[in-house]
């Protein structure tokens, strides 16, 4: 089961967190699998030989083995590890923050018109700051302690929850809506049992983008202002020369990022399983 | 956009109250002004009334006077011009660089499978990952700046084009075998017309993305004129109400973009809309 | 059918279980004005089944969904049991045009979904699903998803649905309208049983003839722009229920030269204009 990597895209205009695009039909077989190892694996030798030829300087490219010894030793020692269990917490708290504010807001502002015309516009304006702007001013105000990193994090992912959600809620088919009239629910079940499942793609590629932007966010901010984590890691290395630490840690990142994918793919799979299998 | 969409659904719904609603509460158009005036109100209330420290709530008319200076000796208005100056470069190069890459994929199984995986991982890194590497590779000055921001625009371009093209539903394909059209044929009359929506898509938010890595640029890369260098001074200095400024400014230019771009996609788009 | 005097009694005592009075209602389209019902009078009596048909266009639908109370915008008045309907109820259940289950749920929860103001537990919840799925055949399928079913199966869960909180009224929006021939009948036959076997009072809206004779006590003939009652036929006990009955075939033809179909071909349009003067 390729599971992992083939989701089916969802969101409308869900441009650059979510999943990558797959063919229509079923997931290529495993000698498919292997004609993508053939440009890695290509781009591999090609560094491992001209390492070995003495073709590439160190402050350019360290050759493999060395980037795979920083990264066992890092392992081993402990630091890399450490490094990626405190971004690893930053980010998870700094989502579950933002995203759970955002998924309450952003269905508040999807269901309700009067709010929507008080709040969108500013939000809207308020969205368009790139998030490291704001930065500079929450350094002065809290300081570059964890708050810091929370309130930062946080607001990046807030910011493509609330969107989606808003989106998805409003985008409810009317027919549903009335649905739920002639049954006569109750506001509850009206919102359980209606609204929010039939926002729950919207939700979702929201979630995923805020995922991928809290993630974003957290290297941007602990290059910048951190004494650890992962990105400390790689401002470090940059500091010191030393490509390979900067490289290792990427690896790391590039990982995380693989298992966040596939773990909201799998999420995703569960939560919409009503979907037809064939629907693209 | 999403208002348009709304106003349409709005319109046809079965319940559309005639007449105007109940009580109500501020006049429509007002309301998107309330917030953000009672806001600013507070604001210059606490400034005034001693009880925040000025120097994290400046009261307005400083921030203002601030605004007039700095744009009438050109400081701030020619570090826009550079910031936006770099954010076009980049945003072009990555651009055009992703859509290419992406029509090839896209029309090219082969190239989707050899390429795809690769893409895949190398969009799971975190975009300021690359900031290390890039500084040391191409220098943290003009050069390195404008990688990034390239680099930046070329992930949802490049995504969005392959996504568009391979998107195409079977029976189009289909259409075009039966046609017997060539290579070129299905490129100029099936796959682009019908990913042309998907790559405004991946414009768009490329443009967003190159805005963002541009400010990270400046903030993270060698001090350089532009609208980032003259926040990490404000930040050193302490001064709010530049700082203030400038994320007026970062809101502002995001917006414009916005603008720009979403209606551009109107007009182009517009045979799509039923 | 009682006589005129009894209805008229009941009319000022009693009051009709469902009164349609002089309803009429406009929209406006691209800013013009639509008259979608223009003075619809009906009653319908506890345990009737009434059929509608009418060109596509005259009505049919807006007028189901003004009973359900989906929409109260309008003129007139509609009552049930003397009391003017002010919003859905699970009094009154409807088969929409489509099916409209809900993508998420699974067949019995879609089903369960119309229990959930009712006030029952969850045990004779269950049981009242069960039963409903096995009335319409359904039982193997509980657990499917819509996006599973065929079209007839999703209008029989969607039948199920509507069945399921014993409605006292039951409407009906061409039900059976995107089935095939054979599934089509065989749910005519099943739709009678539910609704004798149950004592629901029906209002069908339908394209098919031959189905509002077979299935109605009285059959509405609704003519467009705007939108009105041209006639109501009642399907006296002298029809019986075989569809090659020349009584049958004689009352059909009837309906068919109301709508503006003649059996000939010939002076329809003059047989309609006769008609409706
Ligand atoms: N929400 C609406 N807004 C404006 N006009 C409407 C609306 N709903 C229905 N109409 C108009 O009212 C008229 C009757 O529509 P209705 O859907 O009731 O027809 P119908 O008899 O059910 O047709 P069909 O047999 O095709 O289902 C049509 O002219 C339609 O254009
Ligand atoms: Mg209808």
């Amino acid at each position: 089961m390729a599971a992992g990597l083939s989701a089916t895209q969802t969101g409308p205009g869900d441009s650059t967190a979510g999943a990558a695009p797959v063919r229509r039909g079923n997931f290529p077989a495993a000698g498919i699998l292997l004609l993508g190892l053939v440009v890695p694996l290509g781009l591999l030798t090609a560094w491992t030989v001209a390492a070995l030829l003495g073709h590439l300087p160190e402050q350019i490219l360290p050759p493999p083995w060395i980037v795979l010894d920083t990264l066992l030793d890092g392992i081993q020692d402990g630091s890399l590890l450490s490094s990626t269990m405190t971004s690893l917490e930053r980010v998870a708290e700094g989502f579950a923050a933002g995203a759970a504010v955002g998924l309450v807001f952003g269905t508040a502002v999807g269901l309700s018109k009067t709010l929507r015309e008080f709040v969108d516009p500013l939000f809207l304006a308020l969205s368009q700051v790139p998030t490291l702007g704001w930065m500079p001013i929450v350094i002065l105000i809290v300081g570059i302690d964890e708050g810091l990193k929370i309130i930062v994090i946080g607001w990046s992912a807030f910011i493509p929850v609330v969107l989606n959600t808003s989106q998805g809620v409003r985008d409810v088919p009317e027919a549903y809506v009335e649905l739920g009239r002639v049954l006569s629910f109750s506001r509850w079940s009206k919102l359980t049992m209606i609204v929010l499942p039939s926002a729950v793609p919207s939700i979702f590629t929201g979630l995923r983008e805020g995922l991928a932007n809290g993630w974003q966010t957290l290297v941007a901010v602990e290059l910048i202002a951190s004494f650890e984590g992962l990105g400390y890691l790689m401002a470090y290395g940059r500091q010191l020369f030393q490509l390979e630490l900067v490289l290792s840690a990427m690896i790391v990142v590039g990982l995380i990022g693989l298992v966040i994918h596939g773990l909201l793919t799998l999420a995703e799979n569960r939560l919409q399983r009503w979907r037809p299998e064939t629907s693209r | 956009m999403s208002l348009i969409t709304i106003a349409g659904r709005e319109r046809l719904s079965h319940t559309a109250p005639i007449g105007p609603p109940p009580s109500p509460f501020l006049g429509r158009h007002l309301r998107p002004l309330a917030v953000p005036i009672a806001l600013l109100a507070i604001w210059e209330l606490l400034a005034h009334a001693g009880v925040a420290d000025p120097r994290f709530l400046p009261p307005l008319e400083e921030v203002v006077a601030r605004g007039v200076a700095e744009f009438s000796r050109g400081g701030l208005a020619f570090n826009l011009l550079a910031s936006l100056e770099r954010d076009l470069i980049g945003f072009v190069c990555g651009s055009v660089a992703g859509i290419a890459l992406g029509l090839a994929i896209g029309f090219s199984r082969l190239l989707e499978r050899l390429l795809g995986p690769v893409l895949l991982v190398h969009r799971q890194i975190a975009l300021f990952a690359w900031v290390p590497l890039i500084s040391m590779w191409f220098g943290g000055g003009e050069a390195g700046k404008v990688v990034f921001i390239a680099l930046a625009a070329f992930q949802p371009a490049l995504i969005n084009t392959w996504q568009g093209v391979s998107g195409i539903p079977r029976s189009y394909r289909e259409l075009a075998e039966v046609l017997t059209f060539g290579w070129f044929d299905f490129a100029r009359i099936i796959a682009i017309p019908g990913a042309l929506p998907q790559i405004f898509t991946g414009l768009h938010s490329a443009l967003i993305y190159a805005w963002t890595a541009t400010v990270g640029a400046e903030l993270l890369l060698n001090i350089a004129p532009g609208i980032g260098g003259r926040m990490n001074e404000g930040q050193h200095l302490f001064h709010m109400d530049l700082l203030l400024l400038c994320i007026l400014l970062l809101g502002g230019v995001g917006v414009v973009f916005n603008v720009i771009a979403g209606s551009l996609e109107h007009r182009l788009l517009r045979w799509r809309i039923p | 059918m009682t006589g005129p005097v009894a209805i008229s009694e009941q009319g000022r005592g009693q009051s009709h279980a469902l009164e349609i009075a002089d309803v009429s209602k406009r929209f406006s389209v691209a800013g013009r004005r639509v008259q979608a019902l223009s003075h619809i009078r009906l009653a319908v009596d506890d345990g009737e089944f009434v059929s509608i048909v009418g060109a596509s266009g005259c009505g049919k639908s807006t007028l189901l969904r003004l009973v359900l109370g989906l929409d109260t915008d309008y003129d007139g008045d509609i009552r049930v049991d003397g009391h003017r309907v002010e919003r859905p109820g699970l009094d009154r259940s409807i088969v929409f045009q489509e099916h409209r289950l809900l993508p998420w749920l699974n067949v019995e929860a879609n089903v369960a979904a119309a229990l959930r103001q009712s006030g029952l537990g969850a045990a004779e919840r269950g049981e009242l699903v069960r039963d409903h799925l096995h009335l319409v055949g359904l039982d193997q399928f509980a657990k499917a998803y819509p996006a599973q079913l065929s079209g007839g199966m999703a209008q029989r869960v969607a039948i199920a649905r509507a069945l399921v909180t014993k409605p006292r009224f039951l409407l009906l929006d061409e039900p059976l309208g995107a089935l095939d021939a054979l599934t089509r009948l065989r749910l005519q036959d099943e739709l009678q049983r539910i609704v004798r076997h149950e004592g629901t009072t029906a209002v069908l809206v339908t394209h098919d003839v031959d189905e509002a004779v077979y299935l109605g006590d009285r059959i509405v003939i609704m003519h467009p722009h705007p939108g009105r009652i041209a006639t109501i036929l009642p399907v006296t006990d002298a029809v019986s229920r075989d569809r090659s009955d020349p009584n049958f075939i004689r009352l059909r033809d009837e309906v068919l030269s109301w709508l503006g179909v003649s059996r000939t071909g010939i002076d329809a349009d003059a047989e309609l204009a006769r008609r409706s003067a």
